[in-house]
């Protein structure tokens, strides 16, 4: 992809305020051409808000959306270059399947012949051919998406936005259909822009995601990048699973800060490893697979950082098929969890749970993470 | 609801009353009606049971066939007005914010509480030649008057001469505005609540794909809302067909309605067979309907339960 190249939708410092409530607070982001775009977060942050305002279903408070360069202030739903799939799908009763993928071109006064061949067309691209003349009460609710996704995809958008495309399907159609979203997105070509609630459908399928919390853009990257790098405490606890420990207090000393923490004791990192940015406590944080357990700490030290190293008892340990979660029940109160591979696991579950074990990691797969990066 | 076969006497305890109720005030008034509309009157008070034909074929006598006439058209215009009237009030109110809504159907509702009696004395008030509303128009009438006069119109009289009060009692319109007016909340519930119902997310669905309002409107919320239509149609209108009271105060005696001609057979004109018989023939017409109608809402809800 170009990061020259002018993005396809560009929001502006858009803030929406229902009466006293802030569902969006001063989000400014850009939409590329051809990606597929993640708006990520718990129910209630303002995801499909912001949706709803790119789409001019909902006007914001402040701040501008532009699409394809033009402002579109004022601009009404039914003028606008982009479409939606709604998260019920609202694919419309009473009009077959063929009628509802026909109704947003009937309504540009194509030729019935043409409208005919774009509806074939359409229908043949989600695979519902043979369904062009049922009514929608007698699909199954996979089939009224794929409708839902012609309808939109028949109008040619710029961008189509889609409002928890996967919510509504059950867990073995979910998986189906992430995949055949990414490959029709790759088909037409246009970028998708997709609201979820859920980290692992974000992940698998964006090539950006941006990440809400409270109506606040916490942070917008890609979805290796919001894991190996998240700006703050939040953003890492939502994205995967990581061992967190609160920092109780932070002492400077020389070109490093001894960071206290009621689990792991003092850690003294480089004091460039320090946030620069955000407010609140720190916390100490690293995810599982790069936590390593065994009767004793390596004394060599890997890498530059040196190691950090904590002693425990060993806890539950849960298979996962090809890998194990590891318990480490630690002495300072609290647990944290690593991931270890099935030789690993194997020899450890001969041990007896309680018995001591240690945990360590390299100081550089620590994060050092603020409570919220953006707040100021 | 299986579970009164277990304790079948406390099923017939709460079934009984009912029942028996229904069989001694309905259904036997019901059979006697029936059985009166094969009778001939014989002398001032008897009726002597001679399985005649007469007072149904007496049904296709042009003055009655012209009453039934009367009170079909009457009755379709007045459901079609109150239809129109509802659907913007239902929306108005299924838009409305939560805390309001209450209210907003108290306001529909407040009417029913009121004696029918009392509330077409009201209309009566209102209607009357020198009635609240001829007052109104006499006003805007010399509004209208003095601001032609204003621009140098005044001298030939293009609002008349005078004021004429408009008739409305003992005209259809009286007992129009009367039908509408009383039956208005059968109509506005059933739309409201097929409003309230209806998932926003298809009215924004077209929206999105580039429909005007209107159009949305017209191929989607229409279409949608049909149940709520059709039931409000039949609501307002089977009662419609059969009222008494509006025709017989607002109609003056001018414009009756079957209800008013069947009245009339009981009591002055003393005829219960062929009263019967109209009776019987306006329940005929009102159960077609209401076939019809629970048909139609079978499928609706065939249709409905699939989608789920």
């Amino acid at each position: 992809m170009n990061k020259s190249e002018s993005p396809i939708i560009s929001v502006k410092g858009v803030t929406k305020r229902f009466g006293s409530f802030t569902a969006l607070q001063d989000i400014s982001l850009d939409i590329r051409p051809g990606e597929i775009f993640a708006l990520l977060g718990p129910s209630g942050c303002g995801k499909s808000t912001l949706l709803r305002i790119i789409a001019g279903l909902e006007t914001a408070t402040e701040g501008s959306v532009a699409i394809d360069g033009q402002d579109m202030t004022g601009i009404p739903a039914n003028k606008r270059p982009v479409n939606m799939v709604f998260q019920s799908y609202a694919v419309f009763p009473h009009m077959s399947v063929a009628d509802n993928v026909a109704y947003g071109l009937k309504l540009e006064r194509r030729p019935a012949a043409e409208i005919r061949e774009k509806v074939a067309e359409a229908l043949a691209q989600v695979h519902l051919s043979d369904f062009a003349h049922r009514k929608p009460d007698q699909l199954s609710g996979g089939q009224r998406q794929r409708v839902a996704l012609a309808r939109a995809l028949v109008k040619r958008p710029k961008v189509l936005l889609l409002d928890e495309p996967l919510s509504a399907l059950d867990a073995k159609l979910r998986d189906a259909m992430r995949l055949e979203l990414v490959k029709l997105q790759e088909s037409v070509g246009v970028s998708f822009v997709i609201v979820t609630h859920d980290q692992s459908e974000a992940l698998a399928m964006a090539d950006r995601i941006a990440v809400l919390k409270d109506g606040v853009l916490r942070q917008l990257d890609s979805p290796a990048a919001l894991y190996k790098r998240p700006v703050d405490r939040f953003v890492a606890d939502f994205i995967g699973s990581i061992n967190m420990f609160a920092v109780s207090g932070q002492r400077a000393e020389g070109g490093q800060a001894r960071l206290e923490t009621a689990e792991l004791g003092a850690i003294a990192v480089p004091s460039d490893h320090l946030p620069a940015a955000g407010q609140g406590a720190l916390t100490l944080a690293v995810r599982p697979e790069r936590v390593k357990v065994g009767a004793e700490a390596p004394k060599e030290a890997q890498g530059e950082g040196g190691l950090v190293s904590v002693v425990g008892r060993l806890g539950d340990v849960a298979f996962q098929g090809n890998s194990s979660i590891v318990e480490v029940l630690l002495e300072g109160g609290g647990s944290l969890s690593a991931l270890v591979s099935e030789a690993e696991a194997d020899h450890l579950m001969q041990a007896e749970s309680g018995s001591p074990i240690t945990a360590w990691w390299a100081l550089d797969d620590m994060l050092i993470l603020p409570e919220n990066a953006t707040a100021a | 609801m299986e579970s009164y076969r277990k304790n079948f006497r406390a099923f017939l305890a709460f079934f009984t009353p009912p029942f028996v109720w229904l069989v001694l005030f309905f259904f036997v008034p019901l059979g006697i009606i029936w059985l009166y509309s094969f009778g001939e009157t014989e002398g001032l008070t008897k009726i002597r049971l001679t399985w005649t034909l007469e007072n149904y074929k007496r049904l296709l006598e042009p003055e009655i066939i012209s009453l039934f006439w009367r009170s079909v058209w009457l009755s379709v215009i007045s459901t079609a007005v109150c239809i129109v009237v509802s659907y913007p009030i239902a929306m108005v109110i299924a838009t409305a914010k939560p805390k309001w809504k209450p209210w907003l159907l108290l306001v529909i509702i407040l009417p029913f509480w009121t004696n029918l009696l009392i509330r077409t004395y009201a209309l009566l008030n209102i209607l009357g030649t020198r009635g609240r509303l001829n007052d109104l128009l006499h006003w805007l009438w010399s509004a209208g008057d003095r601001a032609l006069s204003l621009i140098g119109l005044g001298d030939y009289h293009l609002l008349g001469e005078r004021f004429m009060p408009v008739k409305f009692l003992g005209e259809p319109v009286g007992v129009m505005i009367g039908l509408v007016y009383v039956y208005l909340p059968f109509a506005v519930l059933p739309i409201y609540a097929s409003l309230e119902r209806l998932d926003r997310s298809y009215l924004e669905a077209s929206l999105d794909l580039g429909a005007s309002q209107w159009r949305t409107f017209r191929q989607i919320l229409l279409p949608l809302s049909s149940g709520g239509i059709n039931t409000a149609t039949v609501i307002t209108f089977i009662p419609m067909l059969g009222s008494f009271l509006i025709p017989d105060l607002l109609g003056r005696g001018q414009v009756d309605m079957i209800a008013n001609v069947i009245e009339r057979q009981f009591k002055s004109g003393n005829d219960w067979p062929f009263g019967s018989a109209l009776s019987l023939f306006l329940l005929y017409i009102t159960f077609i309907l209401l076939a019809l109608q629970s048909f139609h809402a079978m499928r609706q809800r065939k249709r409905e339960e699939a989608r789920g």
